[in-house]
Formats: structure tokens, sequence, C-alpha cells
């Protein structure tokens, strides 16, 4: 046990002694999680709309008159449909909608066409757009439709993106800090010689490389706390729908599983170039089985049963139903059990190859 | 003048020590891997939503309904015999996505005209996700009324997507990622090669021999500069014949802009090693200044037309909006420099590669501090 604290206290000491790292890391956990979270918005909001209008009548005004923020800008009038084009191609403009010069009349033979030009290179912002523009035309339309679709967003009313990137790029924080601190530990050792003197000490490496590793661990959870503290609470205004103290073990067994991860890189690394270039190759398949981008069900069957090895997998899970529905912690036991599982493997692993002289 | 030889000495000298320590293979793999794996990862479009419904009018319209959901491949819908607490259960489980509810007697109230409601609930904690579910969702039962009361809508949609007629994700991901790929793998390289000789000591051959500032730094700059050159090439063929994104533009103008962003991420390394006193501060500072941007402020996500405020500053002041501009024009618009956008961005990506260079040559001290 003392060994295993004189390891711990003297990696933390190592940390806190070198100004930049500690930067970096209040950096990244601060700022930056709060950049990401302002940054940007992926439903359609702002989006630049042009127009042309040959019909010159009430009913185009009126469908324009439609678009307002936060969804749309203001429409910007164009003269002519190369103008239209023109501005388009040059990115300046999102959507364009032509009202042909029948438009009006068409409209109350009930036949009338809307041209609408998509940018659609901003495929994401381009579909939902699109459904917005149909609904609001099938509105204005009939207003005598009978169906009302009674639509309930459950969980983040307002389907507020600066609340779910902070919390997305929280998390991609974690893992790639934890992962980078957790292999250069036992790199920097590697690449100065020293690491084969620590293990000819007394003191079973095992736990030499616990402590080593949980000393990390413990640098990533404070920053987590001050990362959730100030910036998603304080600034975001994140809801705690679930148990805190469910959400900090999570994080814990999450940091734990991730920093087998860098015990793994630094096994096979020598050097901190390698280190660097490996933890990232390594890392991207793990974010992207995880089912932040692409959702795990919508995936091909075989990459669902490899997205049962990314622990990522587990901790979104996990940190939505803490932070946003409000998910029981029993319910949650299959992502606790399966975050300490992979971690112990991890470790095994790195016990091993790691823990041995050449 | 550059001393070429001392820049052909450390050439020499970077390059044998990344072919020594097979590096060389990193260099080409990464930005292959996170141009296929992003490519492919990376979809907005949403299948096999896992879909309950509730229904309690039992109706032929509401079987219509219910059918219409199972046949799509966008859903994967079944329908549960649960009170509505339940099955909301089930979503604050994360069991389903979406839940629609279909009320009693929804089809006698149909077509008699009165108003009638369904309930659709969508689990938006992913919000992005939410938003598309809860957009097909409306899609489907929409058409399915519309078709029973056989209303035509007064007016038609006929729209065109420009420059991605099929609406593919890979046309609208993949050469945005461009952007990121050259903004993170060159800094990385050039970064630790001067930072490694800082951590180890080495550094002090620099400082107490006759070479000039400007060599070392052309010296050490270059080997990341010649072997992205290639990825330039590589990530192209990957682009254009993996991805299947039509190349309209000039390649010329892709190639050129390309070297010149390389540069720039290049000296965004310098500029980080001058910082930097470690390794490790220096892989961390990187990564976190070059993904970042590359994806928020690249258009990726967001197209710039739409930001505001600090973000449309934000999105100026990195390098990622202008190459993507361009590159986005090359791939699929194609009208290269006869835009004077384009030409414009052109230039500013010029200017800002000779700034930050400039900045970094200065900053650059050949002494102990």
């Amino acid at each position: 046990m003392k060994a295993f604290l004189t390891v711990f206290f003297k990696e933390l000491i190592m940390f806190f002694r070198s100004w930049g790292l500690v930067a970096v890391v209040l950096y990244s956990f601060t700022v930056d999680v709060y950049i990401a979270g302002k940054g940007f918005e992926v439903k359609p909001k702002n989006v630049s709309v042009g127009y042309v209008d040959f019909s010159n009548g009430v009913i185009s005004n009126k469908i324009l008159s439609h678009l307002h923020s936060p969804e749309f800008q203001k429409p910007v009038r164009f003269l002519s449909e190369e103008e239209l084009k023109k501005a388009l191609f040059n990115r300046d403009i999102m959507v364009g909608i032509v009202f042909d010069s029948d438009f009006e009349k068409d409209f109350f033979e009930k036949k009338a066409k809307l041209n609408v030009l998509l940018d659609a290179t901003a495929a994401a912002q381009g579909y939902v757009t699109l459904a917005y523009l149909q609904n609001i035309v099938l509105r204005f339309g009939e207003e005598s439709f009978p169906v009302e679709l009674k639509t309930h967003k459950l969980f983040n009313q307002n389907a507020d993106t600066p609340k779910f990137l902070s919390l997305a790029e929280f998390l991609s924080i974690l893992t790639l800090i934890t992962v980078i601190l957790s292999s250069v530990v036992f790199v920097k050792e590697k690449e100065s010689g020293t690491w084969d003197i620590m293990l000819l000490m007394p003191v079973d490496s095992k736990i030499i490389i616990l402590a080593k590793s949980f000393s990390q661990i413990a640098i990533v959870m404070i920053g987590t706390v001050i990362c959730v503290g100030i910036i998603l609470f304080g600034v975001f205004k994140l809801p705690m729908n679930g148990s805190f103290t469910a959400f900090l073990i999570l994080t814990l067994l999450y940091s734990f599983s991730t920093s087998g991860i860098g015990l793994f890189v630094a096994s096979v690394a020598k050097n901190m170039l390698q280190v660097a270039q490996l933890s990232v190759i390594i890392m991207m398949p793990i974010i992207f089985l995880s089912g932040s981008w692409t959702p795990i069900y919508s995936m091909h069957p075989a990459l669902q049963k490899l997205s049962l090895l990314s622990p990522l997998r587990y901790y979104i899970e996990g940190c939505e139903s803490l932070f946003f529905r409000g998910t029981s912690v029993f319910d949650l036991w299959v992502n606790f059990l399966a975050l300490f599982i992979l971690g112990v493997v991890l470790y095994m692993f790195g016990f091993r190859k790691i823990g041995k002289l050449f | 003048m550059i001393k070429i030889n001392v820049v052909k000495a450390y050439l020499k000298k970077e390059f044998s020590e990344l072919v020594r320590s097979r590096l060389i293979i990193m260099v080409y793999l990464m930005p292959s891997m996170i141009l296929i794996l992003f490519g492919y990862g990376i979809k907005m479009e949403v299948y096999n939503v896992r879909t309950a419904i509730i229904n309690y009018d039992k109706s032929q319209l509401s079987y219509r309904i219910i059918s219409a959901f199972e046949h799509s491949r966008y859903f994967t819908a079944e329908v549960v015999n649960l009170p509505e607490e339940k099955a909301l259960e089930m979503m604050k489980r994360a069991e389903i996505d979406l839940l629609i509810i279909i009320p009693e007697s929804f089809e006698k109230h149909l077509l008699k005209g009165i108003k009638t409601e369904i309930g659709i609930f969508v689990d938006a904690s992913f919000p992005f996700r939410g938003l598309t579910i809860q957009s097909y969702a409306e899609g489907v039962l929409l058409k399915e009324a519309q078709e029973v009361l056989q209303s035509r809508p007064s007016i038609v949609i006929n729209h065109r997507n420009l420059f991605n007629q099929a609406m593919r994700d890979e046309n609208a991901i993949v050469p945005g990622l461009l952007g990121i790929v050259f903004l993170v793998a060159p800094a990385i390289l050039s970064a630790l090669l001067i930072v490694r000789e800082k951590e180890r000591g080495t550094i002090f051959n620099f400082y107490s021999s006759p070479v000039r500032k400007t060599d070392f730094v052309i010296g050490k700059l270059s080997l990341p500069f010649l072997l992205h050159s290639v990825n330039i090439f590589i990530i192209f063929l990957w682009a254009a014949y993996l991805f299947k994104v039509p190349f309209r533009g000039n390649f010329f103008i892709y190639w050129i802009t390309s070297e010149i962003y390389v540069l720039i991420s290049v000296s965004i390394g310098l500029l980080v090693s001058i910082v930097a006193r470690t390794q490790i501060v220096a892989i961390v500072l990187t990564v976190i200044i070059t993904i970042i941007p590359g994806f928020l402020y690249s258009g990726i996500v967001m197209p710039i037309s739409s930001m505001e405020g600090e973000a449309a500053v934000e999105a100026h002041i990195f390098p990622v909006m202008y190459y993507n501009h361009i590159i986005y024009d090359t791939f699929l618009i194609g009208q290269g420099f006869s835009s004077d956008k384009n030409l414009f961005y052109f230039f500013i990506l010029i200017f800002y590669w000779l700034f930050i260079t400039v900045i970094g040559v200065l900053l650059l001290r050949k002494e102990l501090r």
C-alpha cells in the first residue's frame, strides 16, 4: 500500500509540476468544451434563404412570412434566377425558392409548384430544412386538414443542441485526455530508460502499474468535476435527472477502462510520436462504434456486435440516460458492468505485456 | 539565403529517423484511416428506428398507418399493448426511440372531418437524431392521412438538390473531412519533430551551432510537408474512387490549394512547438486546436452561412473554412477560379500561410530560455 501511494503521489506531483500540461488539460476541460457547445447547431437554425418572385402575389408573400427566425434568416430577394444561382454556387445562401409567374393562378387551381433549390452539400440541414418547408407548405395549404400531429420531444424539449454538444465534447475530451495521459506516464519512462529500473524494484509490478494509472485517473476525475460543475451545469444548464453519484461512479469506471486502452497503447508504443499516432488510430474506431455518429441500431449487424467492445458506447448511453432521461441506476447495471469488465480485461493484458522485464 | 546543405542534412536525418522507427507507416496510415472511418461513420440518415405504436383505435385506417411504419426501412415498428406510462418508461430506459399513440375513434373523427390528434413522442436526448426521426414520422403520418382523405395539396414542392443530387451523405461529408485530415496530421508530425529535440535536450545542438533559424525551420518542416504532399494524392484517390464522390472541378486547383493548406498546418505545428516544451503538451495542444475547428468551423456540420455571432467570427479565424470552400467547389460544384470567392479565399490561404510562418520564425528563439 505504501508503495502504491508513493508512486501515486509521485505521478501527481510530476503532473502538477509541468505547468504546460496542467494548463492544456484545464483548457480542454473548460474553454474547449465551452467553444464546442456554443459553437454550432445541427438543426436548421438561421438557414439562409434567397428567393425570386415572378408572381408578385399575396400567396408567395404569405409563404415567405412563414420563414422566420430562429430557423430561417430573413429571405433575401433576388431579381433573376441567375443571381439566385450565383449566390447558391458561392454558398452564400442555402435554400433558393423560385415562384413562377403562374404561381398564384395555379394555387387556386390546386396545381401550384414551388421550385426549391437546395444546397445539398450541407446534407444534415438539407434533410431537415426540406421537411420543415414541406410542413409549412402543407399546413399553409390545408388549413382544414383534420389530423393534428402532437409531437413531444422528450428529455430535451427544444432539441437544444448546445446542451448535447457540450456533453458530447466533454465525452471526447475525457476519452482523449485519459488515453494520452495514462499511456504517456509509461512511455515517458520507457523513453528515458527508467521503466526497467521501476520493474527491478522489489515491488510487485502490478502495484506500480495500477498506481501510475490511478494517478492519471484521479487527474481526469478532477477535470471531470470542474468541467461538469462549471461548464455543463453552470454555462449550459444541463439537467441532471438521474443520480450525480451514479454519474461519478460511471465516469470512474469509464476512465478505468479507457486508461486500460492507454495501457495497451503504452505497451505497444516505443516513443511519444507513436503514442500520438496510435492513440488517434485506436480511438477513432472506438468513437465510431460508440453510436455517437451513427445510431447502433442503424449499423450493419457485424458492426453492432463490434460496438459491444467500445467502452464509449456504454458511457454515452449511461451519461445520456443519467443527464437527460433520468433513468434509475438499476436499469443501467449493464453499462456499469460492461465498463468494469472491459477495464479488467485491458489491465490483465497490460500487466502481462508491460509488467515484465524485456 | 537558404543554405541548401543544411536543409538537406536535416531532411536526411529526420527522414532516416522516421523510417528506422517505422513511424513512416503511421504517416500514411493515419490520414487514410481518419477519412475512411469518418467517411463511413458519419451518417445523417437514420435507419431501423425502434418504434412502439399504441393503437387505441383498431380501425382499418390505424392498421394502415401501422403497416406503413412496418414497411418502411426507416422504422422497426412494433405494436405494443401497454399503458402509456409503461411505454414512456421503455423510452426512459433507452429501449425505444419513437412512440406513436393513435387515439380512440381516430378513423371515425377523421372521416367526419372532426379534428383528431396523433401523439408522437421522440427521444430527443440526441437532438439531431430526434429531429430527423420526428420529420420521418410526421412525413409517414401525413402522407397516409392525405391518401385516405384523397385531398391533394394545393402546393407541391418541386425541389432540386444542387451539387449532390442524390443527397448522398458521402458527397456531403467526405470533401469536408479533407480539411480535418490535412490540418491534424501534418501539424502533429511537425510539432513533434521540434519538441522532441527540446525534450531530449538535443535542441542545444541547434542553439550552439551556426545554423540559422530560417534554415532550421525549413529543414525541420520540409519533411512533414513533403510526406503529406504524397498524402494529398492518396486521399484524393480514396475520396474519388472509394467513396465515389464526383470530381467536377480542376485537379490543379485541388492540388495547389491542398499544398498550401498542408503548409499552413505544418506552420501551426511550428507555433505549437514554440509554445510547448514537452511532447505530451504538444500532442494534446495540436489535437485540440486542430480537430475542434476542423469539425466545427469547416461547414460539415453547420453551413458557414447559418453561423452568427461568435461562431461566425471564429469560423473566419481558422483556415479550415477557406480551404473547405475551395475543396467543395473542386469536388461538387466545379466553378474553379472563375468564381471570385474561390480566388479570394485562395489568396487568403496564401496570406494565412505566410503570416503564420513569419510569426513562427520570429518567435522561435535560438537561445536557452
